[in-house]
């Protein structure tokens, strides 16, 4: 059963083109990666694919639903980590959690879960903005996966992790359908099956099949 | 000649029949002199400047709700012409005060809001130019344009209120003898024409605008892949 | 789905001293004994519109109060809630600086401070808070928001300046008649909420 479906996404900023026509498709319980440099239009698809943002043109799909109009519904069953953390320094971990369930409609009782899920129950009371860059990434993950939801979309998590972030990743997206951009070969190679490649706004070459290896 | 340049050309005469309805037809005025010619276009600006705002608030609703681009590019065109009326309307409006009341300004009501209007005007253009291009410049100038349309005559409310409680310097007085209405009218139906003909035009430099934008891109992706091929 | 406000505690410590910055340099004002109830109301919607402005722009201005913008956003809380929520800090942080201007004005210029000044004032927050906050949210994403900020927010404002400073004006024991400026202050507070409340979506989504 397919989670995404999307064709000819275009996404266009004035004269200049972020995304040119791509097609794609996930799978449910797929994880895809999606690879290429800066500037290659990761961060814009990804954002599509989250209903952040509404392609210029093109059709996407998911769960069955059009993303360009049933964004709210869609977004409670979608997590979202993106580049940027969007954590309230003031608040202390525990906190930024739990203003979200309240945004998201979810038992206070998961915060506890989730944080000792991404390894900071020792930390859920320092402010936000005490948090080491990796600690905060961490957290944004947690944000995103509590309300449990069946499709995670991730713009470079890896890029601030600190040790051990590989396997927090693997344990956050098991079980779910996944996209997760990012530089790293390797960790593309570790948790997903599948490959993407941007550049330019394009797809580049065929999405490749990725030798699994735990 | 394409339509555009035959309703520039008919615009053009138009205004020329009401300048000389202006100078020609109507008397001069017993009080002001001369001056008082000045009103017959300021105050048809005025209406084509509002008019035009309405243009530019129906357009913003009109996107918001159906993401109606045609909408939008009506409103952008209305926006930039109302813009020229609204300061000529002041501009008029100064050059006339200054001999009838001695001062090329004063806060009343009309003149307020009316500088109100020319300041949410400008905000309306530079949003646009100034937000991301798209949706994004078309959906933030709408909402400014809804809050400017109700804006204006809240303010012109407010002041108008405030004058009650503060008996200031008189306003104008608006009684004309038939003349002269005739001579209005005529002077307004023109300006109105000279506006819708302005829009019109700027519309269609809208949309060739907008086409353009929309063929540039695609050329400048292939171009590398011709070169490089596939990878 | 609301809460949101405990997390303004950053900006307020700015808000605070750009008004008493301002009260402070109002001393360039011909003030005595005698003119002070006329010209008090003024001096009070200077400075509160200025840091009104500054506090608004600093406060949506921030990346990172962008980026969390769009966390909640990506949430099915509705974005006429989130708007709610900010507004509502907005609200607040105007109270704030109202509860250091009033007095400072009441002590410096030596005017009554009586509970219709007080109502007065924040009947017009409300909307000059909702209004802020609507075209801080728009213009955060905007280039040359300094300058676009005011631009567009002022000639909201002036409307409720006028009734608010008259109705100021009266209670200070100044000149003017009556009329009833605080009712038309509700009737604009009611008018903007529910236009910023339907138009909010606009602003703060794609």
């Amino acid at each position: 059963m397919s989670v995404i479906v999307a064709a000819s996404l275009t996404q266009r900023f004035g004269s200049e083109v972020g995304l040119d026509g791509v097609d794609l498709d996930v799978d449910a319980g797929e994880h895809l990666a999606v690879l290429g440099d800066n500037g290659a239009g990761k961060t814009t698809l990804l954002r599509i694919l989250a209903t952040a943002a509404r392609p210029t043109s093109g059709r996407i799909e998911i769960f069955g639903l059009n993303a360009t109009i049933e964004r709210r519904r869609l977004r409670g069953v979608i997590g979202f980590v993106a580049h940027a953390p969007g954590l309230y320094p003031a608040l202390s971990a525990a906190e930024n959690l739990e203003f979200y369930c309240t945004l998201q409609g979810v038992d206070r009782g998961r915060v506890a879960e989730v944080l000792e899920l991404v390894g900071l129950a020792e930390l859920a009371h320092r402010p936000a903005d005490k948090l080491s860059r990796g600690a905060q990434q961490r957290l944004a993950i947690g944000r995103a996966v509590l309300h449990d939801p069946k499709l995670l979309v991730l713009d470079e998590p890896d890029a601030s992790l600190d040790s051990g972030g590989a396997d927090l990743l693997a344990r956050v997206m098991r079980g779910r359908t996944a996209v997760i951009a990012t530089h790293d070969h390797a960790l593309a190679n570790r948790l997903c099956q599948r490959s993407l490649m941007l550049r330019r706004g394009r797809v580049v070459g065929v999405p490749t099949r990725l030798r699994v290896v735990h | 000649m394409t339509k555009y340049e035959k309703g520039a050309l008919a615009a053009v005469a138009a205004m020329v029949v009401a300048a000389g309805f202006i100078f020609l037809y109507a008397p001069t005025d017993a009080l002001q002199g001369p001056v008082q010619r000045i009103f017959y276009i300021h105050v048809s600006s005025a209406i084509a400047a509002y008019g035009c705002f309405a243009l530019v608030l129906i357009g913003g609703i009109a996107y918001l709700w159906k993401e109606n681009v045609a909408a939008d590019r009506l409103a952008r065109a209305a926006a930039l012409v109302g813009l020229v009326f609204t300061t000529i309307t002041l501009v008029m409006g100064m050059i006339w005060a200054k001999p009838t009341w001695g001062t090329y300004w004063t806060w009343d009501a009309r003149l307020t809001s009316t500088l109100v209007l020319w300041i949410i005007y400008a905000g309306y253009l530079m949003v646009r130019r100034l937000a991301d291009p798209g949706r994004q410049a078309a959906r933030f100038a709408a909402v400014v344009g809804i809050f400017g349309f109700i804006d204006v005559p809240v303010v012109h409310f407010s002041v108008t209120w405030w004058r009650t409680q503060h008996p200031g310097p008189v306003v104008i007085n608006d009684a004309l003898p038939p003349q002269m209405l005739v001579a209005f009218f005529v002077t307004m139906a023109c300006t109105l024409f000279l506006a819708a003909v302005m829009i019109a035009i700027r519309y269609r430099i809208e949309l060739l605008m907008d086409q353009a934008a929309e063929k540039v891109v695609p050329a400048a992706i292939a171009a590398p892949n011709e070169a490089g091929g596939v990878r | 789905m609301r809460s949101e406000w405990r997390t303004r505690e950053l900006v307020p410590a700015l808000a605070q001293f750009v008004v008493l910055a301002l009260v402070i340099a109002n001393f360039g004002f011909q003030i005595d004994s005698r003119n002070a109830p006329a010209i008090a109301p003024g001096v009070l919607w200077m400075a509160l519109v200025f840091a009104g402005l500054v506090a608004f722009g600093r406060a949506f201005a921030a990346e990172r109060e962008q980026s969390s913008l769009e966390a909640m956003l990506m949430t099915p809380a509705s974005p006429a809630a989130i708007f709610a929520g900010k507004a509502l800090a907005a609200a607040l942080l105007l109270v704030l600086c109202e509860a250091v201007l009033l007095p400072a004005l009441a002590l410096f210029f030596s005017v009554p401070l009586s509970l219709e000044v007080v109502s007065a004032v924040l009947l017009a927050t409300v909307g000059m808070a909702v209004l802020g906050c609507l075209f801080a949210a728009m213009v955060a994403r905007v280039r040359a928001r300094e300058l676009l900020l005011p631009l567009l927010t002022l000639p909201l404002w002036i409307p409720f300046i006028v009734f608010g400073g008259q109705a100021v004006q009266v209670a200070m024991g100044g000149g003017g008649g009556a009329g009833n400026a605080s009712g038309l202050l509700i009737d604009l507070d009611i008018l903007f909420v529910v236009l910023t409340s339907l138009v909010a979506r606009f602003v703060l989504d794609d």
